[in-house]
């Protein structure tokens, strides 16, 4: 079923473009490779994957003659993936079986006379017996009984036989005709299901707060997805905060160290500095980090407290880290030392550009404070004139974002990537962080007239933040590795 | 239901004479407590009893039974508290039908033949893969120390 969607999506394309017959058309370019962060995916429902989930389940079961049941734990054990389980059933169905943990042990079962249970140590009728695959025997109380404990553990789709070292999971037929409280195979369902969306990789729970919505998509890379449903955004990879052109690995080990470290990092990154020049005490109450002293009027980076003349032109270097070239000869103390500053380096820009996507929502609060005065007074402009500065803040807090995500990349990349590669990313990176802070600077002093100006920027700083993803995009093999 | 699990089980392996845990006692009016020695045949263990707790939950043996050392013990996979690492009775690897004297074996083998690869205590761990000598040497004289008389 997944590619017979995916063809057809293609070919809708397909037809659209020789309908018009200008493949070769600027504007009708296929975003899948001009946009870097291009990504197809539906919003499914439960039941709409239920439906889903079980058409692979019927395919399967007719396609190999085994029962659902057993279908279900194949296609949970191997990803969902069908084609493949067929290649390896016709190859060795036997070997297949046992490593998907449905075959084990001797298999011979007694059917005939009394049982002694091995777990409750009762004796009965051996029609009061149940075993698996694997031949280990035991009472259906224990058996239900065994359930009943498993799922009130949150355990589903791994319950296994009862017999020591045996590995044979239990197939949902056998759980769901011994469960007899309603709430408990509700629970069961319910935490199944949850397993098996997870171990699907074309499936993802959003991640936000009591939504329902599944997200679907055959592009496994660490994508952008949002919910249509509850407008959560995250990555359909690893389900965190998208984080491009950091991969899910690394966001994961930065948020770790930045959640261990982050004593230090606190006490660094205060709300006020001192004015380079004048050292009258500022705060920042702007998402810009180009500063203007409101006593001295001297410009200057809030980052580094560099002059900003010196930020402007290419060789901004606010946002590369420069290593003590001598270090290899230093105490371990002053390596330590280095080694917190780096971090700190990162950390605090990473935090700082987090600050400022806060300071320009309530920037925007302002501007729209100013335009209704504006607007009010009729000094020649009306409400519509001022709508390019909405698009120029939404804009801004796009490319702020993924500025934000370059510092975790950065930090990491720093440590091992080839130099050449390393030199590339932190020119892209500072080139961007340049230009952002220069249409912020821009949009809190806009005025009706900056309009064409200020589109101007918009567009160098959307063009400056594609490039850095068209290189820098996390590959999906990486992602997928060790999640 | 569990009771005649328990009866059956502490019955047997009080017949087959263990000779590595010894001393078993269990309150009449509380089955679900046990308490025995270890003896363990390697050094630097061979020369003292260990008294463990075993308790066993309500829901034995669909959940499984809890172990707990009394006399301190210097060892890399048990730690002050007398807590202990066995994989055979963690929540996620427990099977109902496994039995107490299949847990106890597990156990006396663990004494015998410390786990340095997952350690409760890390600085023991190290020393017993850095310096043997000296971990051997202070676990002699621990055992010495802390440990309870055997009967042998």
């Amino acid at each position: 079923m997944d590619s017979d969607m995916e063809y057809s999506d293609d070919d809708d394309l397909d037809d659209a473009m020789d309908y018009y017959g200008n493949e070769d058309d600027i504007d009708n370019v296929d975003p899948k490779k001009t946009d870097p962060e291009f990504f197809l995916y539906d919003c499914l429902s439960v039941d709409e994957v239920e439906k889903l989930l079980n058409e692979l389940v019927e395919k399967l079961s007719n396609t190999l003659k085994i029962t659902p049941s057993l279908a279900k734990v194949l296609l949970n054990e191997h990803k969902w993936n069908l084609n493949d389980i067929v290649e390896r059933y016709r190859d060795n169905a036997s070997n297949l079986l046992v490593s998907s943990h449905i075959k084990g042990g001797h298999g011979k079962k007694v059917t005939h006379g009394t049982l002694l249970c091995p777990v409750c140590i009762q004796s009965q009728a051996s029609d009061k017996f149940q075993s698996l695959s694997c031949g280990h025997s035991f009472c259906t109380f224990c058996w239900s009984t065994h359930f009943e404990i498993q799922v009130s553990q949150g355990i589903s789709t791994q319950i296994r036989c009862m017999a020591p070292a045996c590995d044979v999971l239990v197939p949902e037929d056998l759980v769901l005709s011994l469960i007899s409280k309603p709430q408990i195979r509700d629970k069961y369902q319910q935490f199944a299901f949850q397993d098996y969306v997870k171990s699907h990789p074309e499936l993802r729970f959003c991640p936000g707060t009591n939504c329902q919505v599944i997200i679907r998509s055959q592009d496994l890379s660490p994508k952008k997805a949002v919910c249509k449903v509850c407008q959560t955004s995250f990555c359909f990879r690893c389900g965190n905060n998208y984080h491009a052109p950091t991969d899910c690995v690394i966001i994961k080990k930065w948020l770790t160290k930045c959640a261990d470290d982050s004593e230090t990092a606190n006490y660094i990154s205060a709300n006020t500095k001192d004015c380079p020049k004048c050292c009258i005490c500022i705060e920042k109450n702007g998402g810009c980090n180009h500063m203007q002293c409101f006593n001295c009027k001297h410009d200057f980076c809030w980052m580094c407290l560099g002059d900003w003349k010196q930020h402007g032109s290419e060789y901004y270097e606010c946002s590369r880290y420069k290593e003590n070239p001598n270090i290899a000869n230093e105490s371990v103390h002053a390596q330590a030392r280095e080694a917190l500053k780096k971090y700190l380096h990162y950390y605090e820009r990473w935090e700082n550009h987090s600050k400022s996507l806060q300071l320009e929502e309530q920037t925007l609060e302002r501007l729209k404070n100013r335009i209704n005065e504006k607007v009010m007074k009729g000094l020649n402009s009306t409400w519509i004139d001022w709508q390019y500065l909405f698009t120029a803040a939404s804009l801004l807090a796009k490319c702020r974002y993924t500025l934000q995500y370059t510092y975790p990349y950065a930090y990491f990349a720093s440590m091992d990537a080839s130099s050449a590669r390393k030199d590339l990313f932190e020119y892209q990176q500072a080139q961007l962080e340049a230009e952002i802070e220069n249409l912020s600077w821009k949009i809190e002093r806009a005025e009706t007239t900056d309009r064409g100006e200020i589109e101007n920027q918009m567009d160098i700083c959307e063009k400056r933040r594609i490039t850095l993803l068209k290189d820098f995009f996390p590959t999906t093999t990486n992602a997928l590795e060790s999640i | 239901m569990n009771n005649r699990r328990l009866q059956k089980e502490l019955a047997d392996i009080k017949a087959s004479g263990l000779k590595s845990f010894r001393d078993i006692e269990v309150d009449d009016r509380n089955i679900l407590l046990w308490s025995g020695s270890v003896c363990p045949d390697n050094p630097p263990y061979n020369k003292g009893a260990f008294r463990i707790e075993i308790t066993f939950p309500a829901e034995y043996p669909f959940k499984p039974p809890k172990i707990c050392f009394k006399t301190k013990i210097y060892h890399p996979n048990i730690d002050e508290k007398g807590q202990v690492c066995l994989p055979i009775i963690s929540a996620e690897n427990w099977k109902p039908a496994t039995k107490t004297d299949q847990v106890i074996q597990a156990l006396v083998a663990l004494v015998n033949d410390p786990e340095p690869e997952h350690p409760l205590r890390a600085e023991l761990a190290e020393e017993f893969l850095k310096d043997r000598k000296k971990f051997m040497k202070n676990a002699e004289e621990f055992t010495r120390k802390h440990s309870e008389k055997r009967h042998d």
